[in-house]
């Protein structure tokens, strides 16, 4: 064995942890080497110095601060775990019957705001006849709406919308 | 007496008794392992605390494959080598006195300066070598326990072991053949 292999077992040998073979192996190299007897005595040296060096005892109440910091950790393991609260409960808490009626008030809304809406449309699309040009409240066609009061402001302001342009100047 | 291993499948099943035992048999060995490696009483308290917490976290995935001391000090290595990577060891002038009956002054003086030369050399080692120190030299693992702690090869742990040496000797020169 070279200087450098036997220099990396001395801790084992120290110990008594190396193998019968590789043992007899150190020992040989030992007993022929002045060296390596001299790093085996400085290693034992060494051991002796590291360990005359004392520690502390563990800290007075460790123990019990461990534990209840464990105790913690199990509670809050064993927590039930509350779901966050979802942006929905307040409709699932309203009874059935009144969220079929808030639905189909929902629906009917949509369906006449779209009909209103569909009208509008086909209304305005079409080409402006001279009929339209001359009275400018058939452009809305709203027919399911009574005409303006007499005497009202609606009506004012229908009449001031059909007034020729020249008016006024 | 039950053993650590079955202990451990204890506190696996929630058996908190069962792991106040464990931490009764084996606090101070864990303890001098921080304490010598980390050389701060306030830091080594905490890799210890957080050591068998994170034990305990994991008792119910652990399998007795290992002797539990094998197992115990991986996790104190661990957590040592990251503490000692994320700030400069302190080094405090809390070691205790140590009395001998008998010893004069002057011895007193002696020993005290000896120990701090002994723990301001280990504190100069890289974090794996001075780890292996402690684990061989103040925890009387075999080379085969420390390579299981420390997740590597006998070979390794031997060959740290020779350059730790090499580099105490150095800084401690002064103080052999007295």
């Amino acid at each position: 064995m070279r200087c450098e292999q036997v220099r990396q077992k001395l801790d084992a040998y120290a110990a008594n942890e190396l193998t019968a073979g590789v043992r007899e192996k150190v020992e040989n190299h030992l007993a022929a080497c002045d060296a390596c007897r001299q790093a085996l005595a400085r290693q034992r040296e060494l051991a002796a110095l590291l360990r005359g060096v004392p520690a502390p005892p563990v800290p007075e109440g460790f123990a019990a601060r461990l534990m209840a910091a464990a105790r913690e950790r199990v509670s809050a393991r064993e927590r039930p775990v509350t779901a966050p609260a979802s942006p929905w409960r307040w409709w699932t808490s309203v009874p059935a019957s009144m969220r079929l009626a808030a639905a189909a008030v929902l629906v009917i809304s949509l369906s006449l705001g779209a009909l209103m809406g569909w009208d509008t449309a086909r209304g305005g699309a079409a080409a402006p006849s001279a009929s339209a040009q001359a009275d400018p409240t058939a452009v809305y066609n709203l027919d399911f709406l009574a005409d303006a009061p007499s005497g009202s402001l609606a009506e004012a302001y229908l009449t001031l919308a059909s007034a020729p342009a020249t008016e006024g100047r | 007496m039950t053993s650590d291993e079955e202990l451990m499948l204890a506190v696996g099943q929630g058996d908190l008794a069962a792991f106040g035992e464990i931490v009764s048999r084996h606090q101070a060995a864990a303890w001098n392992a921080a304490y010598r490696f980390l050389s701060d009483a306030a830091e080594a308290e905490d890799i210890v605390q957080q050591a068998f917490l994170n034990l305990l976290e994991a008792a119910d995935r652990y399998e007795a494959s290992a002797k539990f001391t094998t197992y115990l000090y991986r996790i104190v290595t661990r957590l040592c080598i990251d503490r000692s990577r994320k700030k400069q060891p302190v080094y405090t002038d809390d070691l205790p006195a140590r009395a001998t009956p008998g010893s004069s002054p002057a011895e007193a003086a002696e020993r005290g300066e000896r120990d701090e030369a002994v723990r301001a050399a280990l504190a100069r080692l890289p974090d794996r070598q001075r780890m292996v120190v402690v684990l061989r030299y103040y925890e009387g693992l075999s080379g085969s326990e420390i390579a299981a702690a420390m997740g590597t090869s006998v070979k390794a742990i031997e060959r740290l072991l020779a350059r730790a040496r090499m580099g105490l000797e150095q800084d401690l020169a002064g103080f052999f053949g007295k």
